[in-house]
């Protein structure tokens, strides 16, 4: 009998170059020769260059909502988080350590993804209806203690690590890389994500009824899901030496954009951190190349909407999705 | 003895087949003019796959559906209904905002002018059907003040209205009408049925064998896909028709009795004492040794499903205790339950069996994926070579680890269950829910097999089996539930295996 298992990182090449895998990155790389045959000038280095400043961020926020809506919820509220996560770094920063802040602002903003997977599972609230509740909690925060004011970090310095480059590579973007790159190994090579968060996405009941610990993986994954607002808002703040209590709202939609123009099923159990990953960088080129090619902002709109309903056409996995919603 | 003139429905030799099950072989059925056919037989075995292929919903692969002598293929419920032939379903299909009489005659021609309802008409008309069922109901009347039974009502109305389009008398499918009704509602629904032969025919189907004795004048009994009897109610009795529905049909090899060993008096696997769940299960106690299968026999009602789901930690238990290996336990969840070495292999298998998405390698090891790995990552070559072994030593037939699950034959999905738990290293109790139902006999063979070799291996087994044949082929002791409360337990050992009539007499 010929036994293969799903191809690891080194695993089989021919299953990694199916085409429902690599139709994200395909999908990618066209829409970049489509910008850039408009608009040569996107090619320069300092175009590619702002286009990963701008990647980072939004890689660390879908990789979060992939967490969420691998298992079949939603996170609505990794934009607030994401922009609390930027006014307290802002406010902090200067005064202790710079790492002091980090470790802190990660901790508590896990804290708070923690804090909605835990609504989600002991009171049984829809993550939908949760973590919409626990936005307009943080965003509120977030505007309280910042006096609606957008704040300026006064060390600069302290962050600025993440705004310049390696080799040419803005480090928000390696981080974010990084970061993503760990998750997929933990997705891939730890019980609990390649088996339990995925087992729960496709099918709870059965998860139950083998013993998987269902409350503590949805925990995790909102969890997870608030790691990475925090770590895409020290990018931000790193990047912008500020932090902006109403930017909320600009994070959440091109975040689960993301993940779905990744070819991920919405309605969890199929998909990877690899898709998650492209998806955020497609949105980035299509969003980024829109002003590039000089589209009016009449019109910016509409061929955003209809190149991401185009691409979400071309990279779901439809070997792995049976019904569509 | 009928004519063909007097024949409404008749199914003859139908076979359907889905991937990895024979839900329905050869069977054939016939309804005539004025005449209330029973049919009863246990979940999985094909009825609800007969209605679907009387009403439309589904085709036969072989066999022939003929109505008033015509040969005939429905596409659709539409085509059924429009030769006559209407379901009432268990879950109902009114429109709880609108009136009685919108209700009975929605989306029909001929109630409305330029999309404007002909209210006056459409009342008197739906008046004078429910005068004809004998239905005290006022046509303006909205849906949503009605209890259930009167829903259920309007509901037969509404089939039956529309089964007299055709311009024949109809005939109405009652799916498990009495399942959610008092038994005062009950009695009223009775009353209907004997009104509706007098105006066409009906196929009442119900597991409760009483009441298809009282309401039907013939009765079919299905059985794994087959149909094994046909008898006139006249002359059938309630334990008849239950040792008909759960079987008596496989030569003794079937079920591997030689296989069975006596189990160990000593050690008990699994005690309770006790244990209740609500009115669903009371009061139940009982002790599981090493190496025994426990059969629980009952019907659906009976607390058994209850009982083994409470053991698993699936049903919050209210009051009771239970010991694992002597230590006392009480599990708030499977999760706590499966680490504590208790294993359920539900009945569900498409749903809580196996994650029908996800990989044959993937699913065997969700219960003990510590068994694949190497410290807390997973070793992708310790897993090749378990789910190698364990392919090979179940007998599992699949094209490789990575194929999707839900690719594979029936039996084949429940051996990887079977697997799932096998693998687990401190399991001590495994409990199995209709571990064959719905597999072919070579399938079941298999899994009867594997229930004698865990046995063996010194595990304690817990069975609710499809048949009591089963049942009792396959148990060392047999527990007996009615109505949530064990009403006995009889010793099944190998050679000195008691009759079904036995255990009949405290299952009804």
């Amino acid at each position: 009998m010929n036994l293969t298992l799903p191809a690891g990182l080194a695993g089989n090449l021919r299953t990694a170059l199916t085409p429902s895998r690599i139709m994200p990155t395909i999908t990618l790389i066209v829409l970049i020769l489509i910008v850039g045959g408009i608009q040569p000038q996107f090619f320069s280095a300092y175009s590619l260059q702002s286009l990963a400043s701008a990647a980072g961020p939004l890689i660390l926020l879908s990789c979060g909502e992939f967490a969420a809506i691998l298992l079949g919820g939603t996170d609505l509220s990794i934009g607030a988080i994401t922009a609390l996560g930027t006014v307290l770094t802002a406010m902090w920063l200067g005064h202790t350590s710079s790492w002091l802040v980090i470790i802190a602002v990660l901790v508590i903003m896990a804290g708070m993804g923690a804090v909605n997977g835990a609504v989600n599972v002991v009171a049984q609230i829809p993550s939908f209806i949760t973590t919409l509740g626990t936005m307009g909690l943080w965003t509120g925060v977030a505007l309280v203690i910042s006096g609606a004011q957008s704040i300026e970090v006064i060390d600069p310095a302290a962050l600025s690590w993440l705004a310049n480059y390696s080799g040419g590579v803005p480090n928000g973007f390696i981080l974010a890389l990084i970061a993503a790159v760990i998750l997929g190994l933990a997705m891939r090579y730890l019980p609990g994500g390649h088996l339990g968060m995925y087992a729960v996405g496709w099918a709870e009941s059965a998860a139950v009824m083998s013993g998987l610990r269902v409350a503590w993986i949805k925990i995790t994954a909102f969890t997870l899901a608030g790691l990475f607002s925090g770590l895409a808002a020290l990018v931000l703040v790193g990047q912008t030496s500020s932090g902006d209590p109403t930017s909320a709202a600009s994070f959440l939609l091109p975040a689960i954009a993301s993940v779905i123009v990744g070819g991920n099923a919405i309605t969890g159990g199929a998909g990877s951190v690899y898709r998650a990953v492209i998806g955020a960088c497609i949105i980035t080129v299509v969003e980024n190349g829109i002003s590039v090619v000089g589209i009016s902002a009449f019109t910016e709109q509409i061929i955003y909407g209809v190149v991401l309903i185009f691409a979400a056409g071309l990279t779901m996995d439809r070997s792995r999705v049976g019904v569509v919603k | 003895m009928s004519t063909e003139s007097e024949t409404v429905l008749a199914i003859r030799s139908i076979t359907k087949r889905f991937p990895g099950v024979t839900a329905l072989d050869n069977v054939s059925l016939e309804v005539r003019k004025h005449e209330v056919v029973g049919l009863i037989g246990e979940n999985g075995s094909g009825k609800s796959t007969l209605l679907k292929i009387i009403s439309g919903v589904q085709q036969p692969d072989e066999g022939t559906v003929e109505v008033r002598g015509k040969k005939v293929s429905f596409a659709s419920p539409a085509q059924a209904l429009a030769h006559g032939i209407g379901m009432v379903y268990q879950e109902q299909s009114l429109v709880p905002a609108l009136t009685v009489a919108e209700n009975i005659f929605l989306g029909m021609p001929g109630t409305s002018r330029f999309g404007v309802y002909r209210w006056r008409e459409m009342r008197e008309r739906a008046a004078g059907e429910l005068e004809r069922l004998g239905l005290r109901m006022d046509p303006k009347a909205v849906v949503e003040e009605f209890s259930f039974a009167q829903r259920q009502m309007l509901e037969i109305t509404r089939v039956m209205q529309l089964g007299q389009r055709s311009g024949h008398e109809p005939l109405v499918i009652l799916d498990e009408p009495t399942s959610v009704l008092e038994q005062g509602e009950i009695d009223i629904l009775f009353e209907q049925i004997r009104r509706l032969r007098e105006q066409g025919s009906v196929i009442f189907v119900s597991h409760r064998l009483d009441e298809v004795l009282a309401v039907a004048d013939r009765v079919y009994v299905l059985r794994d896909g087959h149909c094994v009897a046909e008898t006139p109610t006249a002359q059938a009795s309630t334990a008849h028709l239950l040792a008909q529905m759960v079987g008596r049909e496989i030569s003794d090899g079937h079920y591997s009795e030689d296989l069975q060993v006596p189990y160990d008096e000593g050690e008990p696997a699994l005690r309770a004492e006790g244990l209740s769940t609500g009115p669903e299960c009371r009061d139940v106690s009982f002790e599981l040794r090493k190496g025994e299968v426990l059969g629980i026999a009952g019907v659906i009602g009976s607390g058994r499903e209850d009982l083994c789901r409470a053991l698993f930690g699936a049903v919050p238990v209210k009051q009771g205790r239970l010991w694992l290996g002597g230590r006392r336990v009480r599990f708030r969840s499977p999760a706590a339950a499966a680490r504590a070495g208790i294993g359920y292999l539900p009945a569900e298998r498409r749903i809580e069996g196996a994650v029908m998405g996800m990989s044959v390698a993937e699913n065997m090891v969700l219960a003990a994926p510590s068994q694949v790995s190497r410290g807390p990552f997973l070793s992708r070559g310790h897993w090749l070579k378990e789910v190698e072994r364990w392919c090979e030593r179940l007998r599992i037939k699949t094209p490789s680890g990575a194929t999707s699950i839900g690719l594979l034959s029936g039996g084949n999905q429940q051996k990887v269950v079977l697997a799932k738990w096998m693998l687990k290293q401190n399991l001590k109790v495994l409990i199995l829910d209709h571990p064959a139902r719905g597999l072919d006999i070579g399938a079941k063979q298999e899994v009867y097999r594997i229930i004698r070799e865990l046995a063996q291996a010194g595990l304690g087994v817990i069975l609710i089996a499809d048949t009591l044949e089963e049942v009792i082929s396959l148990s060392h002791t047999v527990l007996v539930m009615k109505d949530g409360v064990v009403q006995r337990r009889l010793d099944a050992p190998r050679g000195a295996k008691p009759e079904q009539v036995e255990i009949v007499e405290h299952m009804v």
